[in-house]
């Protein structure tokens, strides 16, 4: 390991260490009557990756190695990199779920219609790009 | 064509060359720049709503709220693309072996690693998945949204400054390797994780990288609009168009604070408490005193916000109605009943400044019920939720 390494492991690790630790200190004083819901979020947010989301990823994968013509494979990459990510952000505006009747200036845009046109975008796109890269090869 | 496997997995079966360390550290390092910009806005946003004794609060840049709490908001969405596929690169790590029982000491610092790394996934997607329900009043938790937000933002980072501690040789060497460059070293040495290379990945490294790139940047883009209006018509997954009563979005209505009644109420005074000293005020009292107007953003701490014209009372100019110094510490009591925000506290660097307000209208008009008529506090820099509308009440704390 070179010097500037040992520092910066120095650095990174005497910044992190208390500020993990104020962490804990600021969950404790959140108090007991919120530590269930908290621990639930936390817990529920790596499971929800790791054994949810990752899966499914994986398995897209899977498949689409199986599935799709060499040529289709790199678009569906970015497609599925790019719109699945920004659609997973959006499940919020998506699902509108937060509405209300009294707030009309909240969650005023048309999202589903602009996912339904966004997604035909990247449909087209990675179809084009196929077929580009199928005639090119 | 090869079987899938019906037993658990292990790190061996997954074999995308992608799934490489250079890939995983380009991608740390731009998420770790986006989660410090979270952490050092997000610790001014707290700091302007529980102020530490220490801290002031700033009353310049005008326009530092709209700013930072934009830039919060904007780079923990652009991190959610980054975090997905970071966490796809490593995710082969989560099936790698346990170490033998009872551990050795190298199986016990694996086994510390491994918790520090759960704590790391669980605070970062926490932070991402409940900051971006908040900013839609998507409210599904039992903690109170900013105490669990900011407590959480502690382990984030936190846990982020011991994984690039511990991390930090891989990453140097990683980041100083060119990233398409093939991998010929023997099994153990070499970047990507053990088991035989697919040897025909749909796309290359840097194309990865470059879609996720490109994700972060259009997921920016599809929201930036709520705080950046030239991006308003490109901003489909806005949580705001920015539209609003009197071209200003809400937050807050009357209907929820439960103000449709009081603060259309023509009896309705502002009393103005200085101790003893006391005076009530009318509306048309208040409009008969000399009237300024400001330029001032209305910033929220869901990072949308908009600009607008006030034109008011000084702030100043009241406290001296009931012989309080200018630089005075005011409570402010809204017609609100309940709700953590129906009271507010404006330190007195705000009472003095010649830009805060008790403001009567809004881009010309009388204020809009929603705005907070009868009259509202407007100040410059300060997160929205404490621009307390439909004041009732301002209080010299003696």
């Amino acid at each position: 390991m070179t010097r500037g390494v040992l520092v910066g492991r120095a650095v990174f690790g005497l910044l992190g260490v208390p500020a993990l630790a104020y962490g804990v200190l600021l969950v404790w004083q959140l108090g007991a009557s919120q530590w269930v819901s908290l621990g639930e979020w936390l817990l529920g947010s790596v499971v929800g990756h790791d054994f949810v989301i990752a899966p499914i990823l994986v398995g897209l994968g899977v498949l689409a190695a199986k599935v799709l013509p060499s040529y289709a494979r790199m678009p569906v990459a970015v497609a599925v990199v790019v719109w699945g990510s920004i659609t997973l952000a959006a499940i919020p505006v998506l699902g509108g779920f937060g509405a209300s009747s009294s707030l009309p200036s909240l969650l005023n845009r048309p999202y589903v219609a602009s996912w339904w046109i966004g997604t035909a975008i990247v449909v087209t796109a990675v179809v084009a790009v196929s077929l580009f890269r199928r005639r090119t090869r | 064509m090869t079987r899938l496997p019906v037993r658990p997995p292990r790190e061996q079966d997954f074999r995308s060359p992608l799934r490489d360390q250079r890939v995983t550290a380009r991608l740390g390092l731009w998420l770790g720049i986006a989660f410090s910009v979270a952490f050092v806005t997000g610790v001014f946003s707290h700091f302007g709503q529980t102020t530490p004794g220490w801290f002031t609060y700033p009353t310049r840049p005008v326009s530092i709220y709209r700013v930072t709490q934009g830039l919060h908001v904007l780079s923990g969405t652009a991190a959610v693309p980054l975090l997905l596929v970071k966490l796809w690169s490593v995710y082969p790590k989560l099936f790698a072996r346990l170490p033998p029982w009872p551990p050795s000491r190298a199986g016990l610092v694996n086994a510390v690693e491994r918790i520090s790394i759960g704590v790391l996934v669980a605070s970062a997607v926490f932070e991402l998945v409940t900051g971006l329900q908040n900013i839609t009043h998507w409210y599904t938790w039992g903690f109170g949204f900013r105490g669990g937000h900011y407590a959480v933002a502690w382990l984030a980072i936190g846990s982020i400054g011991v994984h690039v501690a511990v991390k930090l040789p891989i990453i140097a060497r990683a980041l100083t390797t060119p990233v398409d460059a093939p991998v010929d070293m023997p099994v153990g040495e070499r970047w990507a994780f053990p088991g035989a290379p697919d040897r025909s990945p749909a796309i290359s490294r840097r194309g990865l990288l470059r879609a996720a790139y490109a994700a972060a940047g259009l997921v920016v883009l599809s929201t930036a609009g709520q705080t950046v209006s030239w991006l308003r018509d490109v901003s489909v997954f806005g949580v705001r168009s920015g539209d609003g009563p009197q071209g200003v979005p809400v937050n807050r209505s009357s209907v929820q604070a439960g103000v449709t009644k009081t603060a259309r109420d023509p009896a309705w005074r502002l009393k103005l408490v200085n101790g003893s000293t006391t005076r009530q005020l009318s509306r048309a009292e208040l409009a008969a005193m000399p009237q300024h107007t400001r330029s001032l953003p209305i910033s929220c701490v869901e990072g949308w916000s908009a600009g607008a014209t006030w034109t008011g009372v000084l702030v100043s100019d009241l406290v001296a109605l009931v012989d309080a110094p200018p630089d005075s510490e005011l409570n402010v009591s809204s017609l609100e009943r309940s709700g953590a925000f129906s009271t507010s506290t404006l330190p007195p660097q705000f009472t003095a400044d010649s830009d805060t307000l008790l403001a009567l209208q809004l881009n010309g008009e009388p204020l809009d019920i929603e705005h907070g008529y009868p009259a509202r506090i407007i100040a410059a820099a300060r997160p929205g939720v404490l621009q307390t509308k439909w004041v009732s009440r301002l209080e010299v704390n003696a």
